[in-house]
């Protein structure tokens, strides 16, 4: 079993970004950025698109040039490195696997480049081709290998390297809905068994809660926020970081408007809006009558759209959803609020 | 104004300058004469002059009445252009020896015009009297000689002038029998002794026709050796005067130039004969006669002229009569037409230095010799065209085989769609294809067709008029267009493939433009950019010479030697081909994803490696076809190989296309047998696009 793979995987290392920063022109695409990804850590990078984060990852990978700051791979600076000295391997969104190269091939060719003996890249192919279930793909060539298979291939490159680092550039979202969650889930179950460090770039929320240890949020190239996945839920650091993370999305609601309506008889100073996640609101019989406009039926819950007075807020609800029409009493958790200032910097 | 009744003739000529103007007013005086007549001259190039006839006058689009030359004669004759004149024409009319040559088998093919040989011409500002014998040529021409001069100006290397000192060393270029006898000690020692002139820079370094004018007209040359064509040329403040050529000291015989004889000629099956000689009669008569001596300085045919005062008293025109009593007429035969590219080329090498004249001439000959070649044997029709019927129907089964064109029964209206491309495709590609592969069968002038079965394919690829390595061997010929096409394409490649990469480059700034300048010499026609590479690789005159002078270093003589004038050509076709390599390639890069070589940099792969493992690799599958055309192309690539090197040196540059077109249009219309030629490069294509699309093929796999 690729145990030996698991072994070499162990020797991992940590990446720091300090001050990180690339110009394009005169547009700034990423600010200064300084954090550092911990050993066998999965980090996270999402944001909308054009937010800086595929540009950070090529940055790390040396593909993109820095203007300012350091990237220390291990404690090593590399910033000036080429890209094949910084001992990463990197998963590309559309697989980059070698047309004319068999899977096997495709799989021994950084090793081959870093002149490995033929016998050791051997039984490292085929550690890795059984890791990934692609011992009977191995003679064929990309073009017959199914969207799911490629990226299984493209998976098995950069793991066949052992690298200090892996990086993986949106790498599920060429496959189908399906196919991705099965490939998140097999992703992640790979990180738990090899505890690699990785940096994974994704614009889908979804994919960030379930894969990260901790999630890097991005917003025209400035880092909102880096904590776990529930740190960032619980606690978004502003209003753009709790809208992102979230389905559905949160309810913001002008914090005025709240206290004129009388949903609530309090507002802390300076706090301009109030979000409400739609899970912190229940129907009680008691509570503020509102009209249901629409309802989204999910199965297992509902999505529950309430006009309150001129209000429009999303519940979620696990059971017993009302009829569309229908006047519901319905009571928001105070403790659940998050209230934001006028920059939308949480209270 | 009896317009309806006037006949109308058409008489072409290739006359210019005074000849032309005294042409005309011979032609108005006979109008004048003959009110029921309406003459027509037509000036022709003199270049397509002979090509003119050939083409024109079988499909009856010839004039009624030609002037010619008395050297054509056998060929024009043999291929039925012309008629005799069935008229009795007086001998004594006409001056003595200009009447035998337009003779062939006891009848007479044109009416005498003007006698024409060469003679000297001197300038009385620096010659008193002319040299007598070789001897005091030499001695007046090293008295001459100085830096900015030179003694003599003619056009040494050209056969038809050199045939004097020929003759004068008592050699010459055709025997009783009409044979080639070219390669004789005679004819070696006038080559040594022109050799020996040039050595000693007493005449002008590889004279032309306009070179030697400008000499003359400019004082630089004391002498030149030139026809009554000449005096027009002559500006009027040159004093000058023409003698005969000078006797060769070493054997007290006569520097005799060739003499031709200027004729009207008639055309075959032209239906004005009668009125047409009546024409000519009347111009070779004496008072027009008079006119052309006078006025257009001609050395007129008509006896009588030459009693007259006025031109008895003329030195110039005195002096090439003269002349003209001790030329030797030019044969009427084709033996003589094929001796002149071959003997040209031999002067030119031994002035050249490159070989001694016995060798040049030995090798003039055998040239000349091969040219002449008998045709092949007539051989039978019946089992040949029963042998083809078979091929032709075991094709027709295979094709049937191989293909049910199902979809096409079951649409008629196909075929519809199809008509207008198939019909073009069959009278553009199908038909031409047809005719020219049908005329390898046969020995074919232009005329005459025998039917000699294989016996055109049997003479090239036994290569039995030739050596094996003689340059017109078609073996020596394959394996030229072989490296010739390897060479090319092999750096078409490379260049081409070099500089897509470059002008991939994100380093690169104005990439439109530099990729813009590089398509350039794939858009300027061909031809053009093979005549200014010609000029760029002149000895004297090209730029590639001036810029090894500025380097020190020495001028090459480009298309003396095989290697350099390979290279001039490879050159030239290099840079007509690159263009295209690079094209395809930056298509093929263009489909190239970015990732791909950054995965591989991140992988380990150095630039070199990315480049070798993965780009050339991915645009291999783009560049094979490219390849295989370019292939194609470059071995029919006549155009650079005729117009910058020419074939030279000897003809071994030429390739098998061009040497099919010598064989068809330079060297006595064999026409079946450059076809055989053209079929065998067909072939060998054929073989070549089927192992280049195996081999693509076995790459797709």
């Amino acid at each position: 079993m690729p145990l030996r793979l698991c072994e070499s995987a162990r020797s991992m290392a940590t990446v720091t970004l300090d001050g990180v920063g690339k110009d394009h022109g005169k547009a700034q695409i990423l600010g200064s950025l300084s954090f550092e990804i911990a050993d066998g850590e999965l980090l996270v990078l999402v944001g909308p698109s054009g937010c800086g984060k595929s540009t950070l990852l090529r940055c790390i990978a040396g593909l993109d040039e820095l203007s300012r700051g350091r990237i220390l791979v291990d404690g090593r600076d590399v910033t000036q490195a080429a890209p094949r000295d910084r001992d990463l391997a990197m998963v590309f969104q559309n697989y980059a696997l070698y047309p004319h190269l068999t899977v096997r091939e495709n799989l021994a060719f950084g090793l081959k480049m870093r002149k490995m003996p033929a016998a050791e890249i051997a039984q490292r192919v085929n550690d890795v081709a059984l890791l990934l279930g692609l011992e009977t793909l191995l003679e064929r060539t990309p073009q017959k290998l199914s969207g799911g298979q490629c990226q299984r291939v493209a998976i098995g490159r950069a793991l066949v390297r052992t690298p200090k680092a892996f990086l993986f550039d949106e790498p599920l979202s060429n496959l189908d809905a399906a196919l991705r969650t099965q490939m998140r889930v097999e992703l992640k179950r790979l990180h738990q068994r090899l505890g690699a460090t990785m940096i994974y770039v994704t614009h889908d929320q979804v994919e960030a809660m379930t894969l990260a240890d901790r999630i890097a949020v991005l917003r025209q190239g400035v880092l909102q926020q880096l904590g776990t996945p529930t740190e960032l839920y619980e606690r978004p650091n502003n209003l753009f970081v709790a809208r992102f993370l979230g389905t559905p999305e949160i309810n913001v609601v002008d914090g005025k408007e709240l206290m004129q309506k009388q949903f609530m008889a309090t507002l802390p100073d300076r706090a301009v809006k109030v979000g409400i996640r739609p899970e912190s609101i229940h129907f009680v019989a008691d509570g503020k009558p509102a009209r249901v406009d629409l309802l989204e039926q999910l199965g297992w819950e509902s999505l529950v759209h309430l006009d309150c007075d001129g209000v429009r807020l999303v519940a979620r609800v696990s059971a017993n959803a009302p009829t569309v029409g229908a006047t519901v009493g319905f009571k928001i958790d105070d403790r659940a609020l998050h209230y934001f200032d006028r920059d939308e910097k949480r209270l | 104004m009896t317009l309806g009744l006037v006949l109308h003739l058409v008489v072409w000529h290739a006359y210019h300058g005074a000849e032309e103007s005294a042409f005309e007013h011979a032609t108005l005086a006979f109008e004048t004469a003959n009110p029921g007549v309406s003459v027509e001259l037509v000036a022709v190039p003199f270049g397509a002059y002979s090509y003119k006839l050939e083409a024109a006058i079988p499909h009856g689009n010839g004039p009624d009445l030609f002037v010619g030359k008395s050297n054509g004669l056998q060929e024009w004759i043999d291929r039925g252009l012309i008629d005799a004149i069935d008229a009795e024409v007086d001998p004594s009319q006409f001056v003595s020896g200009t009447l035998p040559p337009l003779i062939h088998h006891q009848r007479l093919y044109g009416v005498p015009l003007a006698f024409k040989s060469v003679a000297l011409f001197y300038r009385r500002d620096r010659i008193t009297k002319p040299p007598r014998t070789t001897d005091e040529l030499v001695a007046i021409a090293e008295r001459e000689h100085a830096a900015d001069r030179c003694g003599l100006a003619y056009e040494a290397a050209s056969l038809s002038y050199h045939a004097a000192w020929l003759h004068g060393f008592g050699g010459r270029i055709l025997d009783d029998n009409n044979q080639p006898a070219l390669d004789s000690a005679e004819a070696a020692r006038s080559i040594e002794f022109v050799r020996m002139l040039a050595n000693r820079h007493l005449i002008a370094e590889e004279a032309t026709g306009q070179l030697v004018t400008d000499l003359f007209n400019r004082g630089e040359c004391a002498m030149a050796i030139s026809g009554p064509w000449f005096l027009s040329d002559i500006e009027a403040d040159v004093r000058f005067g023409v003698a005969s050529l000078p006797i060769v000291s070493s054997t007290g015989k006569p520097a005799a130039p060739l003499s031709e004889i200027e004729a009207l000629m008639l055309p075959a099956r032209s239906k004005t004969h009668a009125a047409a000689l009546n024409f000519a009669l009347f111009l070779s008569g004496k008072d027009a006669a008079r006119l052309r001596a006078l006025e257009g300085r001609q050395t007129v045919a008509t006896a009588a002229t030459w009693q007259l005062d006025e031109i008895k008293n003329d030195p110039v025109l005195t002096a090439f009569y003269d002349q003209f009593k001790l030329a030797v007429p030019m044969s009427q035969s084709r033996a003589l037409q094929a001796s002149w590219e071959p003997g040209q080329r031999a002067l030119r090498r031994v002035l050249r230095g490159d070989v001694d004249a016995k060798r040049a001439l030995a090798g003039a000959q055998a040239e000349i010799v091969a040219t002449l070649r008998p045709a092949p044997p007539p051989a039978a029709k019946l089992p040949f065209a029963i042998s083809l019927f078979a091929l032709g129907l075991a094709l027709l089964w295979w094709r049937q085989r191989a293909q049910p064109e199902v979809a096409f029964r079951s649409q008629p209206v196909a075929y519809v769609y199809l008509a207008p491309a198939a019909v073009a495709m069959g009278v553009l590609v199908f038909v031409p294809f047809v005719v020219g592969a049908a005329m390898s069968l046969f020995d074919y002038d232009g005329v005459h067709a025998t039917f000699v079965g294989w016996g055109n394919f049997g003479n090239i690829l036994r290569a039995r008029d030739t050596s094996l390595f003689s340059p017109l061997s078609f073996y020596f010929a394959l394996l030229v267009t072989a490296l010739w096409t390897v060479a090319n394409v092999a750096l078409h490649v490379a260049i081409g493939v070099a500089l897509a990469l470059l002008l991939r480059s994100p380093l690169l700034r104005l990439r439109g433009v530099y990729r813009a300048l590089l398509i350039v010499p794939w858009a300027v026609p061909n031809y053009i950019t093979a005549l200014i590479w010609k000029g760029l690789f002149h000895k004297q005159f090209g730029a590639i010479n001036a810029l090894l002078k500025v380097c020190h270093l020495e001028p090459i003589s480009w298309f003396a030697h095989f290697w350099t004038a390979f290279a001039a050509n490879l050159a030239t076709n290099v840079w007509l081909g690159f263009p295209f390599m690079m094209v395809v390639t930056l298509g093929a890069l263009s489909r190239i994803p970015r990732e791909l070589e950054e995965a591989a940099a991140l992988d380990g792969a150095s630039a070199w490696m990315r480049l070798r493992h993965i780009v050339l690799p991915l645009i291999r599958p783009a560049l094979l076809p490219a390849v295989l055309i370019g292939a194609v192309w470059t071995f029919n690539m006549f155009n650079v190989v005729f117009l910058v090197s020419g074939g030279e040196p000897d003809g071994s540059t030429d390739i098998l296309v061009s040497q099919a077109y010598r064989w068809a249009f330079q060297r006595g219309h064999q026409y079946g047998y450059a076809a055989a030629y053209a079929v065998l490069i067909f072939l060998l294509l054929v073989a070549q696009t089927a192992f280049g699309r195996r081999m693509s093929q076995k790459q797709a796999t």
